[in-house]
């Protein structure tokens, strides 16, 4: 354990070293500290999940604190594991992407500095368990982040982007803050072990409790309506910083959900059916607002919310076995949620790193503006595509497996013999089919139009293949999306740990059954593979008797074509978009003008989130109304400012005063 | 083995049936028509033929095709075939016979874009658009067979719906009638999309496989071949009443296909192709009646009133 403490640290003392270190040798020096502070703490992680013996060590700090545990349980160590795995990974990415920002000295010893700090306090975030000094790393991960999102503050969308961050990320922990302010005072201590007594003595408020801590942990997951930061703060930050946040921070949000479970133990049907309900509207709305993004690092950032979304679905559907005492559907939504949670760590952080590589290579990060990438950058395109693939759900790769699970739940679920889970299932297998193939669109509409056809604009200058620190990273990923896809066994038998911990009835003959499903998927994933290589060869075979001739896109004889003819984002997504105008309204301004022979004209269409007008727009400006009740305190008067001081003092004195007497 | 002699004979005589619907357009049109052997003619002939290949395109336009028909063969291995089953089974194995389909389509409409062509966006935002609809209502359509025969795998879940109550013959009519609109959105026929027309605008599946030519071509028309008998046998699952003796009930089943193959060819006849923005609306039809079979399910035979 103490290993592992020393090599959480390492992240940030690589930050701090490369403060001191010269330019060029910045990224160098963190990638070295970062690969120690890996090798360190994954041994740990590992024996963890494969024995399932928690580790433990207690630290001696001073008051409010006092004495407090740090636990790394299987629940932790998955979580710790996906961190460390980011982490180093995006060390690695960082000294490729940073290329573009070089000769700003001070500004890439802040951005390694924060990097550290997030990477460390991400760790803690895991494996604390004392109220305050969760909060504290909290927040520190949240004040790290802040500081990498506005990595470039010179521009005024992006401070106003980390400003919006910041404070959705305050009002979060105001309600965690009163989550285990309220705990802790009926259990007398800030320790976590004392709350799983305490909500057991207060069952009648654990839903309660559940909501607040909910809400708390969802502002930083993603969830719905929480999510409006993450369409704002990825598009402004680096996108190594983005890959970080959406393949791994936000997972601390689930993390939190999670631990909470673990805590609460006795969850009621309701609360279960709201979390399956509230994960089912969060993927719709995210991947329904996906499809109509022009900026791929937008959509890339909503795709995440879809992907929490289906998260959440597992959860719920793990409550509902939970609740209602079935443990086989219990272990299949926590192990699919789980599954799932890795995977979208490995297929988003491919995707965020692919467009790292296109805005470095065409400073640009609107669709309409790219497409035939795939000549430029073939690799960067083959990864991409893979990770796309995987992300929409499809079989071979990893994306399957983890849905796969969550479907299997809820077909299993049926079995319970409720009429209201009856319904549940059929609205959750619906709706996962409804989202996958919504997923399906916004993916072969981002791969399809930018790397794929004709380039829709001139690029300043042509787009290369990048180096081998922006490449390798997707690399491994993309090796991990294929193992996890064709043979998940490996990867289950780590997560079965976790999935113990929901499911204390969890038995040898689930893990049979497991074990047996899991097979016969590897088998005819295996088929799949064989069968497409063997229709491949006879295509091969076939080709070598016949001529190929080249000419171009046949365009029904009009040979005038040219690039900016062909669909575009929005053209491509229009008549879905027509389709669920209700969900995401379209905003159309057509400006032209009457003349008998038309003139220059110009269109513009946006797309608006139906969760922001309705919900956390009356909220602001409710609460902008209460709030200027006290604006006559800040009157701007000098005078006034110095009447308050004296009041203060004067108030002062008569508190100490009165205490005397 | 005879699974998969049953699948090998199935997967080749996709284009038969194809034959089958073009021969009765003809003679409903009062002409005398192709073979019926005709669709096979054309493949071989597509196969020896020289390709032309556009320079916009990568190789993603080169590998789609022959992922197309690897998974329609995939999915054919969980279809179960009336009184012999499915080579493949597992729980929750429609599940990945579903996301089969969809591989292929994400490659069928990535190969369409990589063309640059915008008469081939045009198709692929429309087959994407409206398959979401098709699979939503297919998921439904499943899910209500789950929770009906409290099974998890197609075979077993298939095996289970021997039994015939009223309700049960209800839901299977409704099931048939859902799929059948499946199949007419899958295999792009009329009133969907016309597999005849060569004018771009009006077309989905055509327009997509606009710029292949030769083994591809031929490759993408056999794959669009194998869906539509897939899901005509999964219909047919639902019409040939499993008591009967192996040897007339595989005579049954193929009859059905025929017959479900001659329906086809008769709305191919009877009726036009809709305009575009009322497909979506022909479509619900299929996740309205999904949906009361889950409703007729819940209601009457799991739930308060029995």
């Amino acid at each position: 354990m103490n290993l592992f403490l020393i090599g959480a640290v390492f992240f940030l003392l690589g930050g701090i070293a490369s403060v001191f270190a010269n330019e060029y040798n910045k990224s160098i020096i963190y990638i070295i500290f970062s690969a120690v502070a890996a090798f360190l703490t994954s041994f740990v992680v590992f024996s963890v999940l494969i024995t399932g013996n928690s580790m433990q060590t207690e630290i001696q700090l001073g008051e409010p604190i006092g004495k407090s545990l740090l636990v790394l349980d299987p629940l932790s160590s998955f979580f710790a594991l996906i961190i460390i795995a980011g982490s180093f990974l995006a060390s690695v990415y960082s000294a490729g992407y940073m290329e573009m920002y070089k000769g700003e000295t001070a500004k890439l010893s802040t951005y390694h500095l924060f990097l550290g700090l997030m990477s460390t306090s991400m760790i803690f975030v895991v494996i604390v368990q004392n109220a305050i000094l969760f909060l504290i790393s909290w927040e520190l991960m949240s004040i790290a982040s802040f500081f990498l999102v506005t990595f470039e503050s010179n521009k005024p969308d992006v401070r106003k982007a980390g400003i919006y961050y910041f404070t959705s990320m305050q009002i979060g922990v105001a309600f965690l803050i009163a989550g285990f302010a309220w705990i802790s005072s009926l259990s007398g201590s800030l320790d976590f072990n004392s709350f799983k007594e305490a909500f057991t003595n207060y069952p009648a408020l654990s839903d309660f409790f559940f909501a607040l801590f909910f809400i708390g942990f969802g502002t930083k997951a993603g969830f719905v309506p929480m999510h409006t930061w993450l369409p704002r703060a990825h598009p402004a930050a680096p996108t190594s910083v983005s890959a970080l946040m959406s393949g791994v921070m936000i997972k601390t949000g689930i993390y939190g959900i999670l631990r909470i479970i673990f805590l609460i133990n006795e969850i009621h049907p309701a609360v279960a059916f709201s979390v399956l309900i509230v994960g089912l509207i969060t993927a719709t709305i995210g991947i329904a607002n996906a499809i109509s993004q022009n900026d791929f690092k937008k959509l890339l950032a909503y795709s995440s919310i879809e992907n929490i979304g289906i998260i959440g679905l597992g959860i719920g559907i793990g409550l509902i076995g939970k609740s209602y005492g079935n443990n086989l559907v219990a272990s299949f939504g926590f192990l699919g949620a789980l599954l799932h949670t890795f995977n979208h760590f490995t297929f988003k952080t491919v995707l965020f790193y692919g467009a790292g590589v296109v805005y470095s290579q065409t400073h640009t990060r609107n669709i309409d503006k790219l497409g035939g990438l795939i000549k430029y950058i073939p690799q960067t395109s083959l990864l991409f595509l893979i990770a796309a693939l995987a992300i929409s759900g499809l079989p071979i790769l990893s994306g399957f497996i983890g849905e796969f699970f969550i479907y299997s739940g809820m077909i299993k679920s049926f079995a319970i013999g409720n009429i209201g889970v009856s319904i549940a299932a059929i609205i959750g297998i619906s709706g996962l089919a409804f989202i996958g193939s919504m997923a399906m669109i916004t993916f072969t509409k981002l791969f399809g139009l930018t790397f794929l056809g004709n380039t829709r604009s001139d690029l300043h200058s042509q787009p290369n293949e990048s180096d081998m620190f922006l490449t390798l990273p997707m690399v491994i990923l993309t090796i991990l999306i294929f193992l996890v896809g064709i043979s998940p066994f490996v990867f289950v038998t780590f997560i079965i740990q976790v999935v113990v911990l929901f499911v204390p009835q969890f038995s040898m003959n689930y893990y049979i059954e497991f074990l047996s499903l899991l097979n016969t998927i590897t088998i005819s994933i295996s088929i799949f593979i064989l069968l497409i290589v063997i229709i491949y060869s006879i295509r091969r075979l076939l080709l070598r008797k016949v001529k190929r001739t080249e000419f171009k896109t046949w365009d029904c004889g009009y040979q005038g074509g040219t690039s900016r003819m062909q669909y575009t984002s929005s053209s491509y997504a229009q008549p879905f978009m027509q389709l669920i105008a209700e969900l995401v309204p379209q905003k159309i301004n057509i400006q032209k003008e009457k003349v008998l022979f038309p003139k220059e004209a110009s269109l513009y269409s946006s797309s608006q989130d139906i969760s922001e007008g309705f919900f956390i727009q009356p909220v602001i400006s409710a609460l902008k109304k209460f709030m200027n009740l006290f604006s006559w305190i800040q009157s701007g008067r000098m005078q006034q400012y110095i009447i308050y001081g004296l009041l203060f003092l004067l108030a002062l004195l008569i508190w100490i005063l009165g205490v005397e007497l | 083995m005879i699974k998969t002699i049953i699948v090998l004979i199935t997967i080749l005589s996709a284009p038969l049936f194809i034959g089958i619907i073009n021969k009765t357009k003809a003679i409903w049109a009062g002409r005398q028509g192709a073979s019926v052997f005709q669709p096979y003619f054309d493949l071989i002939k597509l196969l020896r033929k020289g390709e032309t290949v556009s320079p916009t395109t990568s190789f993603v336009s080169e590998i789609a095709p022959s992922i197309n028909v690897a998974a329609m063969i995939f999915a054919l291995l969980f279809i179960p075939f009336p009184f012999v089953g499915s080579v493949l089974k597992f729980s929750g194995d429609f599940v990945l016979f579903a996301y089969s389909l969809g591989l292929a389509k994400f490659f069928l409409v990535i190969a369409a874009l990589d063309t640059g062509s915008s008469f081939e966006g045009m198709g692929a935002n429309r087959e994407v658009t409206f398959s979401t609809i098709v699979e939503t209502a297919f998921f439904i359509l499943l899910g209500t067979l789950a929770f009906i025969t409290n099974r998890t795998s197609f075979e077993s879940m298939f095996a289970m719906l021997n039994y015939s109550s009223f309700y049960t013959l209800l839901i299977k009519l409704l099931f048939v009638i859902s799929l059948f609109i499946m199949l007419l959105a899958e295999g792009s026929r009329l009133p969907v999309d016309d597999p005849n027309t060569h004018l771009e605008l009006t077309m989905i599946h055509e327009v997509m496989i606009l710029d292949y030519s030769g083994i591809n071509l031929a490759f993408m028309v056999f794959a669009s071949n194998i869906k539509m008998l897939l899901i005509s046998i999964l219909i047919a699952n639902f019409l040939v009443p499993l008591n009967l003796g192996i040897a007339v009930g595989i005579a049954l089943c193929v009859l059905t296909l025929i017959l479900i193959y001659l329906s086809v060819g008769l709305i191919e006849s009877l009726i036009a192709r809709s305009r575009m923005s009322h497909i979506p609306q022909f479509l619900f039809l299929m996740t309205a009646l999904s949906l009361t079979s889950f409703a007729i399910v819940a209601f009457f035979i799991h739930g308060v009133i029995k």
